[in-house]
């Protein structure tokens, strides 16, 4: 595989910047990527793709008498770029002054980070992808006559970017990424399991194949037999997968400062508040080793940095871009992202980097066996339809298990939780010693007492 | 376009392909971004590339790659032919591709207002205006975030049986969220609306409109009770029955998912709902936001009739499934765009309206839930369905009753397929962006529905 270069991209950037400039721009930035994609694609129980994707893109943003325009474009040529910070120039001269404009960030010296760029990652071969995906998938296969791997994927990144503006910022990183996941189903007669799924995705080339393939099929076999739960009020295990999606759509979007300040947090005005048990700490940490977030620098340039965001139940901080920061007067804490599948077509808006709930010392069997009546639940459905603003969610548990008395008994079916993840926060009763990192968030499992079960 | 597309196919066959599909695309986007009355961003863009898939010994290799210059395509076909060759070597049940009829075609658009030529100013103006209507709706709305994108460009295709399509794409989207507060109350409100028709759609569906229906929402659920957990009897309105209809049903009749174990495997041809139940996929429905006139394999698209009076009749699929099925392709592959291969999506999945009025499906409940819009849904292959809901209403004694907020409901799909009772007489399309590992933009609605029972998640 080709290595990005840095000059290449750099120098794109200062001829689209220098053109706004020239145009009459008051300010101007450009933010470069280039990736490459390799996947190997696992569909009903066989490989059946090989995927190569290349990418690469120019975003420019103009400033013109604080009106903020935006371009973009996937071709990489002289003209091309100049067309494009023309294009920058002339939307921010037709849009509106935006009077919180607070000016593009200043150069700052970034923070040194670590094991995110892997040459074994960017230079694997599509042969060895075959082959990792074949190894998962024999192994789930051999597990079990009753598993079907549904769905799998082996697949690497090894991208680049660069932001250049006009005070002064000449930026550039490089990382790469590999993640193997499974999805497996086990069908005995008319039972069919809901997808279970098992997974690594690492910055550097850490993956256990065989252990993805073995733990997706056990857990689909023992989600056989499930049946439906009564109703009532119990303690809840929830698995890292199944916090990350309540802690994603809820509580992450409750301390960012967009959302404070607008009025759509219920976490406003509660900073030095306890908003959680005095087990819980939580940080965002955009330097962090093997982070799946991990760079140098934001998406505007702005250093990375760790943040404090729950001291012992304690709120302590929001995140910030620099347009949120400045109206505050502080500095912004480094969490602009161009989110989406292609960043260069994104705006900058505050994102979580690596979020991290601190991990306690309690083993998984002794947090079930801690348990006398309870749920262990490993993924939940619906989640992204919480209520973002008042962190209240209604999702179903699936795949999940009955605990009795310290034993998981059996698997369960058709039950939704009801809560707030404010208070399932504040009613964690363990945590486990067994942090995950999936995509923003890195989390143990937790236990939480006293969460509504909707069964029959 | 089409003489770099032959010459490209022309190495592939030489290299030994038994399929090769070259796909490239021009595509130009506008957007603006409005929060609390302030213009955020004005954005445009412009991208090009092309795609390539190659079938050899029944496995796929893909390319794709961000520009349409003849030497990269050249580059990419061995590429493709590459990755193909080393996934065969694991195939163990090599599938193969439906015959399929070759076309030959150009496509237009033919908007009445076409969105390109629509003054950026005009589109802020527009934005502005919803925006004040929001914010005045009522002293308790804080906040609207409202975002416009029009997406506009050409989809080239040619594969190596001799189809070549020049289809001309539009695509216009509007998002508006919106929050109400009260003491420590807060309350969301969310709104879709898609089409590929033309910026004339605003003509009807006016900013006022929209921004009314949005401020409405926030204010009466500020105001809402919290529901019952339990199972009620429901009437669940057109935008949630649609969502039900893709989300629950729609998904597991995708060929590739049915065939990676969903509950519908072995039910072609069976009762699966309520003989009160008929579903269809139809993308040809003009102006409606999943519609488009071929896919991206180069087949037809149709209005496919899953469910036909309770009866599962058909499934949706591309060239690889429907050969195993032995029938004919039904025109549902779809790539999000040149960096995507084409998968299986829906296009515009509704449940066909009935014979009651919405106060006949009301008369018989004395407790139950009116479900009125939704927030997001999710099923399992299972069959196990939830649906997040962002605005809903007792049901007491026959009449609507309180706001209730927070509700989400859910159920096994063809459980709650056969607790169809009633189907009233009116019929909605709204729209949504699916996500399949690729974006589709679809459409999805119904009539208001009655249920006999579903499961309803209280709140805490």
């Amino acid at each position: 595989m080709e290595q990005p270069s840095p000059e290449e991209l750099i120098s794109y950037g200062k001829k689209a910047i220098d053109t706004a400039m020239r145009k009459g721009a008051d300010e101007a930035e450009a933010f470069l990527t280039k990736s490459l994609k390799t996947s190997v694609a696992i569909e009903r129980g066989q490989i059946t793709k090989n995927m190569r994707k290349r990418g690469q893109g120019l975003a420019v943003r103009a400033i013109c008498q604080k009106g903020v325009g935006f371009s973009y474009t996937n071709i990489l040529n002289e003209e091309s770029v100049m067309k494009t910070a023309t294009e920058a120039y002339q939307s921010a001269k037709a849009s509106k002054p935006d009077k919180e404009w607070p000016g593009f960030p200043s150069p700052m010296r970034y923070n040194s980070i670590k094991e995110t760029y892997d040459n074994k990652l960017a230079t694997i071969s599509s042969e060895e992808l075959v082959s990792i995906a074949s190894r998962m998938l024999e192994e789930a296969s051999s597990f079990d006559k009753r598993i079907l791997a549904a769905f799998g994927s082996v697949e690497t990144d090894v991208s680049s970017k660069a932001i250049i503006n006009s005070h002064g910022i000449e930026a550039f990183d490089k990382g790469t990424g590999i993640g193997c996941v499974l999805g497996t189903v086990a069908r005995q007669s008319s039972d069919v399991t809901p997808i279970c799924i098992e997974f690594n995705v690492e910055r550097l080339y850490k993956i256990n194949p065989e252990w993805i393939g073995k733990e997706a099929a056990k857990q689909a076999v023992s989600s056989l037999k499930a049946k439906k739960v009564a109703s009532g009020n119990f303690t809840v295990i929830f698995s890292q997968l199944a916090l990350y999606g309540l802690l994603y759509y809820t509580f992450i979007n409750s301390v960012k400062a967009d959302q404070v300040q607008r009025d759509q947090s219920v976490l406003k005005g509660k900073i030095g508040k306890k908003v959680a048990s005095d087990l819980i700490s939580i940080y965002d940490d955009g330097l962090m080793a093997n982070g799946l977030q991990t760079w140098k620098f934001d998406d505007e340039g702005t250093p990375r940095q760790k943040t404090s965001i729950v001291q012992n139940g304690v709120l302590k901080n929001y995140l910030y871009d620099c347009h949120t920061a400045k109206k505050e007067n502080i500095k912004s804490t480094g969490n602009a992202l161009r989110r989406g599948q292609v960043s260069y077509m994104a705006t900058p808006v505050i994102e979580a980097t690596n979020f991290v709930l601190e991990p306690g010392n309690t083993s998984r069997e002794n947090m079930i066996d801690d348990v006398t009546s309870g749920i262990l639940v490993n993924d939940l459905q619906g989640a992204h339809s919480s209520n973002p603003a008042t962190g209240e969610f209604s999702v179903v548990a699936t795949p999940a298990w009955m605990i009795k008395n310290g034993e998981i008994s059996h698997a369960i079916k058709g039950s939704m939780l009801a809560g707030s993840i404010f208070n399932v926060l504040k009613n964690v009763s363990s945590l486990g010693n067994n942090p995950r990192k999936i995509e923003q968030i890195v989390t143990p499992w937790i236990s939480t007492d006293n969460l509504k079960v909707i069964g029959k | 376009m089409r003489d770099d597309f032959e010459e490209v196919i022309n190495v592939g066959q030489e290299l030994g392909a038994t399929y090769i599909e070259v796909r490239g695309q021009n595509l130009s986007q506008t957007s603006v971004t409005i929060k609390d009355s302030r213009v955020e961003t004005v954005k445009k863009g412009m991208e090009q590339g092309s795609a390539i898939r190659i079938f050899v010994n029944g496995a796929w290799g893909f390319a794709s790659v961000g520009t349409l210059e003849k030497p990269s395509l050249v580059d990419s076909i061995a590429e493709a032919f590459k990755m193909a060759k080393t996934a065969s070597l694991k195939v163990k049940a090599p599938s193969r591709l439906s015959e399929s009829k070759t076309v030959e075609a150009k496509v237009a658009i033919n908007p009445k207002k076409d969105p390109r030529k629509i003054s950026i100013k005009e589109k802020i103006d527009l934005l502005l205006a919803e925006d004040r209507t929001i914010l005045d709706y009522d002293s308790r709305m804080k906040s609207c975030t409202i975002n416009y994108l029009d997406i506009t460009g050409t989809d080239y295709l040619m594969n190596s049986e001799g189809t070549y399509i020049e289809q001309d794409k539009l695509y216009i989207y509007l998002v508006s969220v919106a929050t109400a507060k009260e003491v420590d109350r807060l309350a969301l409100s969310h709104d879709l609306l898609g089409y590929t028709s033309g910026f004339e759609e605003f003509d009807k569906e006016t900013p006022e409109v929209i921004g009314r229906r949005v401020a409405k929402r926030a204010i009466d659920q500020l105001k809402a009770k919290k529901p019952k957990g339990g199972t009620f009897p429901s009437i669940i309105g057109p935008r949630v029955i649609g969502v039900f209809a893709h989300e629950a049903f729609g998904h597991l009749a995708e060929a590739d998912l049915t065939m990676s174990g969903s509950v519908l495997i072995d039910k072609l041809g069976k009762k699966v709902a309520s003989e009160k139940v008929s579903i269809y996929d139809d993308g040809t429905i003009s102006g409606a936001f999943g519609s488009f006139k071929y896919d991206d394999e180069g087949v037809p698209s149709q209005k496919t009739t899953l469910i036909e009076n309770g009866e599962l009749v058909s499934l949706m699929h591309n060239r690889e499934t429907c050969q195993k099925f032995g029938v004919e392709p039904t025109g549902n592959a779809r790539a999000q765009d040149f960096r995507f291969e084409p998968i299986i999506r829906m296009r515009n999945t509704y449940l066909a309206g009935g014979d009651c009025s919405f106060e006949e499906l009301l008369e018989d409940i004395k407790f139950g839930y009116y479900i009125k819009d939704y927030r997001g849904g999710q099923a399992n292959l299972d069959g196990t369905f939830q649906v997040g809901v962002q605005e809903a209403f007792e049901i007491v004694k026959g009449e609507v009753g309180a706001p209730v907020s927070n509700l989400s409901f859910s159920g096994n799909t063809l459980e709650t397929l056969f607790n169809v009772d009633a189907v009233g007489k009116d019929f909605a399309l709204s729209v949504g962006v699916c996500g399949k590992d690729q974006r589709a933009f679809v459409g999805a609605g119904g009539p208001h529905t009655r249920v006999k029972e579903v499961l309803i998640g209280g709140a805490a």
